[in-house]
C-alpha cells in the first residue's frame, strides 16, 4: 500500500512537472499596427476602483472618441498588485494591458518580456510627456504613462498663522524647512495647539527619494550612500527636538499620513501629489477638518535649484500584454496613444490627478477644481519642477531599495546613528552586489 | 496508478480464491476514503514540495524558464549575511517562545485542571487569543507597546522603571517583544492539549503517591511530568516546527524590524521570492528551513523514544 502511494505521488508530482513545462513559452509576436475594425473589447488592470477613480475615467472618456473600443476595467488588490499580475501574467490570464504601479517592478515584467514594444505609439507623443524614459530600454518604449507625481510640501496656512511663522516661498532648503518645524512646534505650542510642526511619513522615501533626487552625485544603484546621511541626520534631529511624530510612535500605532495633516495635527507635511485629490475627497466627506492650506516646492539641498525645484516621484504608465491577439494589440495601442494626449490629461486633471502633460490648459482644468488652492505659489508648485523617478530601472532596484528600508527603520527608531546605519547598508550592498 | 492492486484478480478470473472479490472491494473503498484528500495535499502540497526541491538549484524570475544552476545557490547562501541574520533570528525567536510558551501553557493547564469556580469560563477564555484575527492581535499589541504613550510603559513608569524598553521600536527589545505576543496567542491552544494530556493521567497513581507520603511537588515531579510526557513530547515538536516558520506576525508586527532585528527565514523567503523575484534563491532558503525543521523533529524523536525505554 505504501508503495502505491509513494508511485501514485511520483505520477502526480511527474505529470504535473510535464504541464507546468508545457503552458510556457508560447508567446507570439503580435504586430497591432493594423486598423481596429467591428467592436473590440480591451480589458485594463486598476486595483481599488472605488477610491480610485482614474482607471474609468480614461476608458470612458476613450470609449466616447472611439465608441467601436470598449475598455473594461479589472479590480486588483493595491497593496499586492505586483504580486497578483506577475502571478496572472505568468498563468497567462492577465488582463489585455495592465498598469506600471512603480518603477521598482517594471524591470521584471520588461525584461521578463512581458510588455509588448509600445514605442510606435510613444513615437507619436507630444514633447510635453513626463516619463517615457523611464520606460524606454535600450531605445524600445514598453509603457506609456499618464500619470507624474511629485512630490511637494503641504502647509497649513491656519496653523503657520496661528504660531507666526511666515509660509514658504518657495525658497526653501532643507535647512529652512527644518528652522520652521522648530518654529512651528514652539509657535504652536505657546498658542496651546497640539500640532507638531511637520509630519514625516514612515516610508523610505520621505527621506531616501528626496536625497537620491537631489543630493551631488546620487547614485542609488552604485551602493555608495553617505550622501543619505546628512538627510537622516536632520530627520532625526526634527523628532529629537519633537518637531515631528517620532518613528516609533508612528509604527506603533499605525498613524496614517491622511489623519496627521488632515485633522489638524501637523502644519507641515512633504507628500506626493496625489494627496491633493485625497485631501479635497476627505474635506468634502468630512473625514478631513476644512482649513486653509497650500502646496510648496519640496525644500531643496540648496538654493541653486528653487527656479526649477528638483523632486522625485515614479510615473504610472500602462504596458501591453504580448500574449494578445493582433485586433486587441491594435485596439490597445489605440488606448495608449489616447493616454499619452492632452484630453487624457485633462480629464485626469479635473479630479485633482497630476497628468503626465502639465501644460497651461492642463493647469487651468487642475485649479478649476473646487477647493484646490489657488495661491502663487501652489500654481508654480505644479506647474514647475524637475521630476526625478524614484526608482531606477535596473535589475537589482528592488534588493537595493529593501537593503535601504531596512536602515531606514534601523536610523529612523534610534536604533543605530544615520552614519552607522548608512555604512551598515552599504557593507551590505556590497555583499549582495557581489 | 493502481497496477500493484489490480493484477491479482485480472490474471484468474475464474479461479477466484473466496474473498478475495471483498478484499478488493474493501481495499478499493479504502482508496475512495483517502483519496480527497490525498488528491488535495498532492496537488496544493506535495508537488509544489518536489517542485521546490528543483526550483532550489535554478535561477527564475518568473518569466520564461528556470535554468539550471547546481549548487551555487547554497553556495551564495554560505556568504549572504542577510540570510546569516535571519537564521539567528529564527533560532532566537524559537529559543524565547519555545520554552516561554511551554511553561506558560502547562502552568495554565495545572490551574485550569483544578475543581475552581467558574474553570470553564477561564479555560474559554485563555483560549481566545488562539482564534483572534492575528492582524488585530498585531496593530493591538503594537499600541500596547508603544513607547511613549503605550499602556505597558506607561505601567513600567508607574513602577519605578525610568528607562523601559522601546519594545517594538528596539532593535535589542523587538524580537522578546514579538515572542511574548506570540507565547499570549498559542498558550491557549497548547494550553488545551496539556489540559487533555492531564484529565488521562489515571487518579490512582496520584492516591498511591500520597499514600507514599509524597507532598505536592513531589507528587508533580515525579507523577505528573511523567505521565504527560507523550502530550509534552508533541507539543514540543509542533512548537518547534511552529517558532521555525513563524511569519504572519512578525511580518504585520514589525516586518522584520527595525533594521533586521525581527527577520526571520519565513519573511527571508517571502522578501526574496515576491518581492525581488529570486525564485531559486527563496527555495534555497527554504530548503535550509525545512533542513533544520526536519533535523529537530527528527532529534527530538530520538531522544523520545530513548526515554521511552
Amino acid at each position: 500500500m505504501k508503495r502505491t502511494i509513494m508511485m501514485s505521488a511520483a505520477a502526480v508530482a511527474a505529470a504535473t512537472l510535464v504541464l507546468a513545462g508545457c503552458s510556457s513559452g508560447t508567446d507570439n509576436d503580435s504586430g497591432g499596427d493594423g486598423e481596429v475594425t467591428g467592436e473590440v473589447t480591451i480589458t485594463l488592470a486598476g486595483w481599488s476602483l472605488s477610491t480610485t477613480p482614474e482607471f474609468q475615467i480614461l476608458a470612458d472618456a476613450f470609449h466616447e472618441q472611439n465608441p467601436n473600443i470598449t475598455v473594461e476595467v479589472l479590480e486588483y488588490d493595491a497593496t499586492e498588485y505586483d504580486t497578483q499580475m506577475i502571478a496572472d501574467l505568468a498563468a497567462g490570464t492577465a488582463p489585455d494591458m495592465y498598469v506600471q504601479k512603480n518603477l521598482k517592478n517594471f524591470v521584471t515584467y520588461q525584461d521578463g518580456g512581458q510588455l509588448l514594444d509600445v514605442s510606435s505609439v510613444a513615437a507619436e507623443l507630444g514633447d510635453d510627456v513626463d516619463g517615457v524614459e523611464a520606460y524606454t530600454v535600450d531605445d524600445v518604449t514598453y509603457a506609456i504613462p499618464y500619470r507624474q507625481d511629485a512630490w511637494y510640501l503641504y502647509y497649513n496656512k491656519d496653523l503657520f498663522d496661528a504660531a507666526g511663522v511666515a509660509h514658504p516661498d518657495g525658497s526653501w532648503t532643507w535647512d529652512d524647512y527644518a528652522t520652521a518645524a522648530e518654529d512651528l512646534a514652539a509657535g504652536l505650542s505657546a498658542a496651546g495647539s497640539d500640532a507638531t510642526g511637520t509630519y514625516q511619513h514612515g516610508w523610505q522615501s520621505v527621506v531616501q527619494g528626496f536625497a537620491n533626487a537631489q543630493a551631488d552625485g546620487a547614485d542609488l544603484l552604485s551602493g555608495e550612500w553617505e550622501y543619505l546621511v546628512p538627510y537622516y541626520e536632520r530627520a532625526v534631529a526634527l523628532q529629537d527636538a519633537g518637531a515631528q511624530v517620532d518613528f516609533g510612535t508612528l509604527t506603533t500605532n499605525s498613524l496614517t499620513y491622511q489623519s496627521q495633516f488632515g485633522t489638524q495635527l501637523a502644519a507641515m507635511m512633504p507628500m506626493g501629489s496625489w494627496y491633493v485629490a485625497t485631501l479635497l475627497a476627505q474635506q468634502a466627506s468630512g473625514e478631513a477638518d476644512t482649513f486653509n492650506w497650500g502646496f510648496a516646492p519640496a525644500p531643496q539641498l540648496d538654493d541653486s535649484t528653487t527656479e526649477e525645484p528638483v523632486t522625485f516621484a515614479d510615473p504610472t504608465g500602462i504596458g501591453i500584454n504580448p500574449a494578445v491577439d493582433d485586433d486587441v494589440a491594435a485596439a490597445a495601442m489605440e488606448f495608449l496613444t489616447f493616454v499619452g494626449s492632452e484630453e487624457a490629461a485633462s480629464a485626469l486633471a479635473e479630479i485633482g490627478i497630476t497628468p503626465a502633460i502639465t501644460n497651461d490648459v492642463v493647469t487651468e482644468t487642475f485649479f478649476g477644481i473646487e477647493g484646490v488652492p489657488t495661491d502663487e505659489l501652489s500654481q508654480f508648485t505644479f506647474a514647475n519642477h524637475d521630476v526625478r523617478p524614484e526608482n531606477p530601472v535596473d535589475v537589482n532596484t528592488v534588493v537595493l531599495q529593501n537593503i535601504l528600508g531596512d536602515a531606514h527603520t534601523a536610523i529612523m527608531s534610534g536604533s543605530v546613528s544615520p552614519a552607522d546605519g548608512i555604512a551598515e547598508a552599504m557593507d551590505r550592498a556590497a555583499a549582495e552586489l557581489g | 496508478m493502481a497496477t500493484t492492486v489490480a493484477p491479482a484478480p485480472t490474471r484468474v478470473p475464474r479461479q477466484r480464491p473466496p474473498g478475495s472479490r471483498l478484499k478488493l472491494r474493501n481495499t478499493f473503498i479504502g482508496w475512495t476514503f483517502i483519496l480527497p484528500n490525498f488528491i488535495g495535499f498532492a496537488v496544493l502540497t506535495l508537488v509544489p514540495v518536489v517542485i521546490l526541491f528543483y526550483m532550489a538549484f535554478t535561477s527564475w524570475n518568473v518569466f520564461g524558464s528556470a535554468d539550471w544552476v547546481g549548487l551555487e545557490n547554497f553556495r551564495d547562501l554560505i556568504s549572504d549575511r542577510t540570510f546569516h541574520t535571519a537564521l539567528l533570528n529564527t533560532g532566537y525567536y524559537a529559543l524565547l517562545h519555545i520554552p516561554l510558551t511551554l511553561a506558560v501553557s502547562l502552568g495554565l493547564a495545572l490551574l485550569l485542571n483544578t475543581k475552581l469556580r467558574g474553570v470553564a469560563f477561564f479555560r474559554t477564555v485563555a483560549f481566545f487569543p488562539y482564534i483572534t484575527s492575528i492582524v488585530a492581535i498585531a496593530v493591538v499589541w503594537n499600541m500596547l507597546f508603544s513607547p511613549e504613550s503605550g499602556p505597558v510603559n506607561q505601567f513600567l513608569m508607574a513602577l519605578g522603571i525610568d528607562n523601559p524598553p522601546g519594545w517594538t521600536t528596539s532593535t535589542t527589545w523587538a524580537m522578546p517583544a514579538v515572542a511574548l505576543v506570540s507565547t499570549w496567542r498559542d498558550m491557549g491552544y497548547y494550553m488545551l492539549l496539556f489540559l487533555a494530556g492531564l484529565q488521562a493521567i489515571p487518579g490512582e497513581l496520584y492516591e498511591a503517591a500520597r499514600v507514599d507520603g509524597a507532598n505536592k511537588i513531589q507528587r508533580f515531579w515525579n507523577v505528573t511530568i511523567p505521565s504527560l510526557r507523550p502530550t509534552t513530547f508533541f507539543v514540543t515538536v509542533m512548537l518547534t516546527i511552529g517558532s521555525f516558520k513563524v511569519f504572519d506576525l512578525i511580518l504585520v508586527m514589525t516586518d522584520g524590524g527595525p533594521g533586521t532585528a525581527t527577520l526571520v527565514l519565513s519573511q527571508y523567503i517571502y522578501r526574496k521570492g515576491f518581492e525581488e523575484q529570486q525564485f531559486g534563491y527563496a527555495s534555497a532558503v527554504a530548503i535550509v528551513l525545512f533542513l533544520i525543521c526536519i533535523t529537530v523533529t527528527v532529534v527530538q524523536f530520538l531522544v523520545n523514544k530513548r526515554r521511552n525505554r
